[in-house]
């Protein structure tokens, strides 16, 4: 067997990334499932078993357009509930991660700085429970060379911990948008307006 | 069991625990401890009249606490011997049990334990399993809803002779279910508290639903699983039989139970995997299918009676598929659960295969030996000099080294199985292995390098599993490289470092150690010591700078001659890619090396110096074994 075509699969990458390592453990009990309270409150068709299962046959394009990977907001009731001690969010924040990398975009909230107003405090690095955001030096139009805080869309949870935290009001919730969903808008914009 | 207690050479000896073992196997002395019932056995006609007249009533644990019983009582009417027995933590002295005993007399209050002792010649452990307490489980609320019970309490309540003679009522407010969910797995295949499987509770999950569906065929019975396991004969029929029944079986473990504090009705959240989808169904009664765990005095048990306790805290048997019913000591045996979860006919299976080889033992004036027994010399042994050591006895993996400080070690002849784990371990040759002692393998190395030793291949071969995986691939006409040279030892824990290091003395290519899978070892943790020292020697040469491949650790079973082939031919591809001057520059480099090692650990061993331990062994055996 080629050994690079075992790395290339969804489940080695998820294996390689901290938290994912206990994936080929899971034997689809469907607890996690039946645990999760997105599952019961936002989305019925939210699976964390059904994501697993995705991942370790290496059903890709399944796995990173599933719900269950965007959703998640690794509140980990499912962890402690998990008989095989899989820590399940930490799988679906890999799948996420990869995700990312792969260029998919985020279907639902992120938390997106306003660098035209950032300060760099770093009280958002502080109360961010998924380390997601980190303090970068960039260039900003009209400030120049400052450093600002900078959201890792892999990582972040969209639990707007950043946001309540922000003295300045310069972190937020909002949709991830590339240019599609910019078309979209531009499209339902242009046909609602009356001739 | 009533027919045992009739049998004249059967004795019975009930409330009696065992103190201390000792001896090896047809010598043991066992010391029992005959707990005081407070009732006169050889009075004692069992007519209970006594548990009439007791006043005092506390929970009954053969009843899972369903019944009470009085403090004057007997578990079971079933009970062997029919003899009766006070609770003295409940018994309040008012003696009203001794005026219902009248004449018999046979209620005695002067009692006390006795200890005794006994010559037993062979030990059948039958100490069985426990149940697994699932409060600690807070998603199924046992102990906080009182419609949640366990298996043994449905057992009870469904029980002719129980607490409600058969009557299954739901304990909140006595009324028959008509709607009972069984949850499988509870504690069982759990990281969380156990990880094995309990092997029986799906045939007993599917029994249960069986008969209270027979009891009342209007009753919705659902079974919640993981997978469903019925490996044995019929047990798939059986299975099929539910089906047909109509009891319902969901693929699902459930993630929480929650209750109706009013009507104490239940309700089940799980995921039902065949449809991907949630579920919540309402219950009347929930049956939790607690796991089979290690009865709670399982390792002093283990510490008594000096066997070994697999993972999971089960006692370990001498090998898992040859020899499932024996301990690692020889003469004690293993009958039923105490051993692993087993259902009722593999517990009969055992204890009857238990019974027959222990008669062996019984029946035998004699008692035949692997004559491979490790020996002490007590001239080097440094414990007897004073110094702390006992490397021996943790290496030995059935306990047969008596290791005093101050006294030189001991082996227990009787107790030693030949593995040569201590021979390889100890650190100054003060244990040999008869018919594998150093002078032996020595001679055999030598003999084997004697020409060309930088061409050779020397295989170091575990007399189970690689040295058949050797034969195998010789019988099966694998071809593998003529310069290898194998040489048998009883055991990959054998192997001694002194032993690797006079082979690259004296020029050997290549080296291979070699043994059973860690699984599979016959000397229960041989392979496991074997495995330490490799990996220890792997990393000294590495720093020595030798060749990568020169020295390789490999654990072939007997099974795989393909494998041996495999190995042995890449091994003399690796020779083969080594320029003959350099391979022979590194030898020579290499030999001061390893006649420092040697000289370190004592002297180089010569054939003749390890000769004169022998002829000293030897004659310490005969004078042992043969009394002058």
């Amino acid at each position: 067997m080629n050994h690079d075509a075992v790395a290339d699969t969804l489940a080695e990458q998820v294996k390689a990334i901290p938290g994912g390592e206990m994936l080929m453990m899971c034997y689809s009990c469907g607890t996690c499932t039946a645990k999760c309270m997105i599952q019961e409150k936002l989305e019925p068709n939210y699976n964390p078993r059904r994501l697993i299962r995705e991942a370790v046959f290496n059903l890709k394009e399944a796995a990173f357009t599933d719900q269950t990977t965007w959703l998640c907001s690794a509140c980990d009731l499912c962890y402690p509930a998990c008989p095989q001690k899989i820590h399940i969010s930490g799988v679906i924040t890999a799948v996420k991660q990869l995700a990312v990398a792969q260029g998919e975009q985020n279907p639902y909230q992120v938390a997106r700085v306003d660098e035209s107003t950032c300060v760099a405090c770093g009280l958002c690095v502080q109360v961010c429970p998924y380390e997601a955001i980190s303090l970068v030096e960039k260039k900003v139009p009209f400030r120049g060379m400052i450093t600002v805080a900078s959201v890792d869309p892999g990582k972040c949870m969209a639990c707007g911990m950043c946001n309540a935290a922000c003295r300045s009001t310069s972190i937020r919730l909002i949709q991830d948008f590339n240019d599609n969903i910019v078309l979209e808008n531009l499209w339902s914009w242009l046909e609602s307006e009356p001739v | 069991m009533v027919d045992a207690a009739r049998q004249p050479l059967i004795e019975v000896k009930a409330y009696t625990e065992v103190e201390k073992v000792e001896g090896f196997v047809g010598n043991f002395k066992v010391t029992l401890r005959e707990k005081a019932k407070y009732v006169r056995a050889d009075r004692c006609n069992g007519c209970g009249a006594c548990t009439k007249a007791c006043p005092i009533e506390v929970p009954n644990y053969f009843e899972m606490n369903l019944a009470p019983r009085k403090a004057a009582y007997v578990p079971m009417s079933q009970s062997v011997p029919l003899i009766y027995n006070i609770d003295m933590d409940a018994c309040i002295h008012c003696y009203k049990c001794v005026e219902a005993c009248g004449a018999l007399e046979a209620i005695d209050f002067s009692m006390e334990d006795k200890v005794i002792e006994e010559d037993i010649g062979a030990i059948v452990v039958a100490t069985g399993f426990s149940h697994f307490d699932p409060t600690p489980m807070t998603e199924y609320g046992y102990g906080r809803f009182p419609n949640v019970i366990t298996a043994m309490e449905m057992e009870r309540l469904n029980n002719s002779a129980g607490a409600t003679h058969g009557m299954v009522i739901r304990p909140s407010d006595s009324i028959r279910p008509q709607r009972l969910a069984i949850i499988n797995c509870v504690g069982s295949r759990d990281k969380r508290y156990n990880t094995s499987c309990s092997n029986f509770c799906c045939m007993y999950a599917i029994k249960n639903a069986l008969l209270l569906k027979q009891m009342n065929p209007d009753m919705d019975i659902s079974i919640y699983y993981i997978d469903i396991r019925t490996p044995s004969k019929g047990y798939e029929e059986f299975y099929d039989r539910a089906r047909e029944a109509g009891i319902k079986f969901i693929q699902g473990r459930p993630a929480e139970i929650t209750e109706d504090p009013d009507s104490h009705q239940l309700f089940i959240k799980s995921e039902d995997i065949t449809l991907g989808r949630v579920i919540e169904h309402e219950y009347d009664m929930v049956m939790l299918n607690q796991a089979a765990i290690p009865q709670p005095d399982q390792d002093h048990m283990s510490s008594v009676l000096n066997v070994a306790q697999s993972p999971g805290g089960w006692f370990m048997e001498y090998h898992p598929k040859l020899r499932p019913n024996d301990s690692p000591t020889d003469g004690i045996f293993f009958a039923g659960a105490c051993q692993g979860p087993k259902d009722i006919p593999a517990s009969v299976s055992q204890g009857s295969a238990a019974a027959a080889r222990a008669s062996r033992i019984l029946h035998s004036e004699t008692w035949q030996i692997e004559p491979t027994v490790a020996v002490v010399w007590p001239d080097r042994c440094v414990s007897g000099k004073g110094q702390a050591c006992g490397i021996c006895e943790r290496a030995c993996p059935y306990g047969a080294i008596d290791y005093t400080k101050g006294l030189s070690a001991e082996v227990i002849t009787a107790k030693c199985h030949g593995c040569g784990a201590c021979v390889g371990e100890c650190p100054h040759d003060a244990i040999t292995q008869l018919h594998y002692t150093d002078a032996q393998v020595l001679a055999q190395i030598r003999t084997l390098l004697a020409i060309e030793p930088e061409k050779k291949i020397l295989a170091f071969r575990c007399q189970w599993c690689s040295y058949g995986g050797a034969d195998l691939a010789g019988t099966s006409h694998f071809e593998y490289s003529a310069n290898e040279r194998g040489l048998r030892v009883m055991c990959s824990a054998r192997m001694d470092a002194d032993l690797i290091y006079e082979a690259y003395r004296l020029g050997a290519g290549a080296v291979l150690y070699s043994g059973c899978h860690p699984q599979d070892c016959h000397y229960i943790t041989g392979q496991i010591a074997g495995a330490k020292r490799a990996a220890r020697l792997d990393k000294m040469f590495a720093r020595l700078g030798m060749t990568p491949g020169r020295f390789r650790t490999e654990w072939i079973s007997a099974a795989e001659g393909d494998k041996y082939a495999r190995v042995i031919n890449e091994m003399q591809e690796t020779l083969d890619s080594i320029p003959e001057d350099q391979l022979k520059a590194e030898i020579e480099r290499l030999k001061p090396e390893m006649e420092k090692k040697l000289t370190k650990l004592g002297e180089i061993p010569g054939v003749e110096e390890a000769m004169i331990q022998v002829d000293f062994i030897v004659n310490e055996m005969l004078n042992k074994v043969v009394p002058a």
